[in-house]
Parts: C-alpha cells; structure tokens; sequence
C-alpha cells in the first residue's frame, strides 16, 4: 500500500522552540499556556490578599497582560 | 493538498468526540462558574455575578484545607501505588506455579466500579460486621471505628486507593519490564555490577517513560476521587476525608450551588494541570533536551 506523504509547507510547519529568559525551550503555544497560568495564580493571589485592602481586581489583570506579552514576546 | 484534508477528515471524529465531551463541557463549567445559579430555587435563572464565586473560593477555609487533605492522600496513595506496582511487576516478571491465576487475579479490583469498591469497603469496615475491625480487635485489640477515627479513616481510604489502583501501575510497568531489551543487564552483569546497581543506573532509567506517564495518569484519577470516598466515609469524620472531589459533589448536589461548585471545579482543573506541567518539566523536559 503506497502511503502518500502528507504536505507540509514552511508556513505551516510547527513553530520552533527557542530560548528567552524563561529556564526552558518554549514555543509560542507554551509561552501562552504559562501566561494564562501566571494570570490564573496572580488573580486569585490577588483576590484573597490584595482585594481586601482596597486594590481593584482590573489592576491585577493589566498586569497580567502586560506579563503575558513579554513572556510571549521574549520568554 | 488533498492528502491534507484527508488527513483532516481522517482526524474529525476523534475532534468531534473530544470537542463535545471534553471542550464543551469544560466551556460550559467555566460560564457558569461566573454565576450565580440555583436551579431549584425560586429564581432558577442565572446570574452573572463576575469573580464572585472565586472570589469566594479563596476565601473558603474548607476548601483550603480539603486541599490540603487531598495533597496528602494523592502523596501517600501513588507513591505506596508505585512502589507496591513495580515489585508486583517485577514478581510477575518471574516464572511460578500458578502465575497466570494470580496475575488473573490480582487485576480483578480494576474492573470494579468506584462506588461498588466504596460499598465494599464500607461493609467490611463496619464495626460489629465488618472482617476488618473484628480481625484487627482479636490479633492486635485495636478497635477500628472509621466513623469516629480521623486518622483511621484517611489510612482506609489510602489503602482503599491502593488496593483498587495498584494493578494499574503493576500492568503499565510489566509491558515497560517486558519491552527492555536484554543485552545492557547481560553487560552490567558481565561488568559485576549488583542488582541495586542495575536497578538504579538501568531498569530506572529505561522505565522512567513508563513510570511517569503512570504517575500521571494516577495523580489526575486521584486528584478527582470521589465516589469511593463518599461510599466509605462520606468525607467524614469532620472534615478528615473531605477530599476536593467530595467537597465540590457536597456543594453542588445536598447545596444545588452550580455556580460555585464550577468555580472549584475550575480551580481544581487549574490545580491538576499545573502540578502535571510542573512535574512534566521538572522531570522530563531536561532530558528531552540532552537526549
């Protein structure tokens, strides 16, 4: 039975791990999956610690976009 | 191109499975984990009501310590599963009489529904009829009363674990034994190396693969446990056996609390994945990239 190779062009071929200034090799779908981990940990941080003294929860998810871009941009 | 969408067609059902059993559902939880919804009140509609629930969440020292108990149950439970699974394994591994019968056998917990290995349990543990505490008050004269015990009561439910998901790990780990090529252990021994030796600087290291996904998959089924547990103890005495999966049955079902049973849910799911990825880069990222 011939097995026809399935075409994968340059465009579409999978991203390549690289180095940042995270401790391990990531791709661009790593780099998201630790920003949404990051954002999930510093929300509810910020919900048990940081809400009662008066700080906005909005605070809180500026600074995680901001996190996730230069993670996803250098990490 | 055409081999692409083949490859798509090829893919879909699986997708489709996995979409509507697996994304959907957990879509959903999280929506609704962003309400407030008591289906069986007098307002049964949903209400939006932001971080509330989360919001609550960190707030709920039942829930904290439930993880806590659930930590140590997952802890004792996988680790006694694995160590007790690799040396069944490796008995197995071993030629004696009756050996098919035993292996027969000792599979025979994994095919048992949760809550018939909690009824189980349950009845044998139970004080004036239970084989358990008449047999430990004649050999040792300890009175086992998981009603009343916390401690006995986490011990039970430990050993329930171990007994019902040991085979598991036994099974995993004979196909791993099994597929090891035999020329490295015929040159360790050549070399005179012992058999710890060989264990540690050979099975290890070439069943590692194995030995993970194993852990794995046993610390997510562990994370979830639930109806054995509620079988057996109910999540009590207190709180001692009030595990997160019987914490969140207890506020959603008895409470009818939808919302906030999703958002544990959802915190636990968080809790699951990121210990998995935490030791999925701690333990084999590193020598993925050495290797």
């Amino acid at each position: 039975m011939d097995i026809e190779p399935i075409d994968v062009t340059p465009e579409e071929a999978p991203p390549l791990p690289k180095t940042g200034f995270l401790p391990i090799e990531t791709n661009w779908f790593d780099r998201i999956f630790i920003s949404v981990v990051i954002w999930v940990a510093l929300s509810l941080f910020w919900l048990r610690f940081i809400e009662p003294l008066g700080l906005s929860i909005w605070i809180c998810t500026a600074i995680s976009v901001v996190l996730a871009a230069i993670i996803i941009r250098k990490g | 191109m055409q081999s692409n969408r083949l490859g798509w067609l090829l893919l879909a059902p699986t997708l489709l499975i996995l979409a509507m059993f697996g994304v959907f559902p957990f879509i959903y939880v999280l929506f609704v984990s962003f309400h407030q919804w008591n289906p069986f009140a007098v307002n049964p509609e949903m209400a939006f009501n932001w971080a509330a629930n989360y919001r609550r969440v960190v707030f709920d020292a039942q829930f904290i310590a439930s993880l806590g108990v659930t930590a140590a149950f997952v802890f004792f439970a996988v680790v006694s599963e694995l160590i007790l699974g690799y040396a069944l394994a490796q008995a197995f591994m071993k030629d004696f009489p009756g050996k098919a019968f035993f292996r027969t056998i000792h599979t025979l917990p994994l095919i048992m529904a949760p809550i018939i290995v909690g009824s189980v349990w349950k009845l044998m543990t139970t004080p004036s009829i239970g084989i358990i505490p008449h047999l430990l008050d004649n050999w040792f004269g300890y009175d086992l009363n998981i009603g009343q015990s916390a401690g006995a009561a986490f011990v039970l439910t430990v050993i329930m674990d171990i007994w019902h998901w040991t085979p598991l790990v036994t099974l995993s780990l004979i196909a791993a034994l099994v597929s090891l090529p035999p020329d490295p252990f015929e040159q360790a021994q050549i070399d005179g190396a012992g058999r710890w030796q060989i264990f540690w600087h050979i099975t290890l290291p070439m069943i590692r693969p194995a030995i993970l996904a194993t852990v794995f998959i046993r610390l997510m089924d562990a994370l979830r446990t639930v109806d054995e547990v509620l079988m057996l103890t109910g999540g009590g005495p207190g709180s001692a056996t009030r595990y997160v999966g019987v914490h969140i049955f207890k506020e959603v079902f008895p409470r009818t609390n939808y919302g906030y049973g999703s958002a544990i849910s959802v915190v636990v799911l968080y809790v699951t994945i990121v210990v998995c990825w935490l030791l999925y880069v701690g333990l084999i990222a590193p020598r993925n990239k050495k290797g």
